[in-house]
């Protein structure tokens, strides 16, 4: 199994919470991560995951290099709403919680509860 | 009667046959279709009794992993093989010489508090020993991890 089968799920969890990566191949079929996290806790989740696939990270088939948005200015996000999303679901793609996409567009909505496909909502990073 | 009854059950057939059958040629062009409407690039389907097979070279796994699911959602497909492959990796480049990176990472160990760890760097591979407590464990192998390097040999100890 090479080490992107064995890591598949970390690599779909990085797609989902917004961080963006490249891969490479380093020494002897290391799967080399690099990239940018949206936030510390999306960067979190996948060295949770990484633990989970590979206990204390002993392998050496992984090297996860990750830095966060954060530390580069921050800034904010546009997220199109789609069919069936709500905050808490929308909140868990970047690993925040439902509440900070909610104080960033009190502007545009009127109640937590309701959001509607096509509404572009605020996504701090 | 008899063969009145015939006739009729042969025309009722026919339209079951009409009614239930999307040929393989419609299928594949529905699954190609869903592919490109989601933005998947190089992969195609071919559909055969129902099974399509999916067959390409994708940057990474998550899209042939996605290209998968996304053909298994259109209606008349029973499964799905999934023969995509991905890319060959560009090779990782380590981000300094040796030297440079065995001070470095020594360095940020030592402000993220891991001292009792100790790295050898040979052609951008990392050798970790040493034992750091267990809650500063996951940390301290972050710490190496993101210092550019492209290989990490693990030998660090997790203490009390």
């Amino acid at each position: 199994m090479s080490a992107q089968e064995k890591y598949q799920s970390l690599l779909e969890l990085a797609n989902q919470n917004g961080t963006t990566y490249e891969l490479t191949e380093g020494d002897n079929g290391t799967l080399v991560v690099t990239g940018t996290a949206p936030s510390a806790e999306a960067k979190q989740q996948l060295w949770d995951e990484y633990n989970r696939i590979d206990p204390d990270f002993k392998s050496g088939d992984l090297i996860l290099n990750l830095a966060t948005g954060e530390a580069a200015g921050g800034g904010m996000h546009t997220y199109t709403v789609e069919s069936g999303d709500n905050l808490t679901k929308i909140g868990k793609k970047y690993g925040i919680e439902w509440k900070a996409i909610w104080d960033h567009n009190r502007d545009i909505l009127k109640d937590p509860d309701k959001i509607y496909p096509g509404q572009e909502l605020k996504i701090p990073m | 009667m008899r063969i009145k009854f015939l006739t009729l059950l042969s025309i009722a057939a026919m339209l079951f046959l009409a009614a239930c059958g999307k040929s393989d040629a419609d299928l594949a062009k529905a699954v190609n279709d869903k592919l490109s409407a989601e933005k998947i690039v190089g992969v195609t389907a071919t559909v055969s009794g129902g099974v399509a097979t999916l067959t390409g070279e994708v940057a990474d796994i998550t899209v042939k992993n996605r290209a998968e699911t996304v053909a298994k959602t259109v209606e008349g497909i029973t499964s799905v093989t999934n023969s995509v492959t991905t890319k060959p990796l560009p090779m990782a480049t380590p981000a300094a010489a040796d030297p440079s990176l065995t001070g470095k990472i020594t360095e940020n160990l030592k402000k993220a508090g891991c001292t009792g760890a100790s790295v050898s760097v040979v052609g951008g591979k990392v050798t970790v020993t040493g034992e750091v407590p267990g809650a500063k464990y996951a940390e301290c192998i972050q710490v190496i991890q993101q210092s550019g390097i492209t290989g990490i040999d693990n030998q660090l100890k997790k203490g009390s």
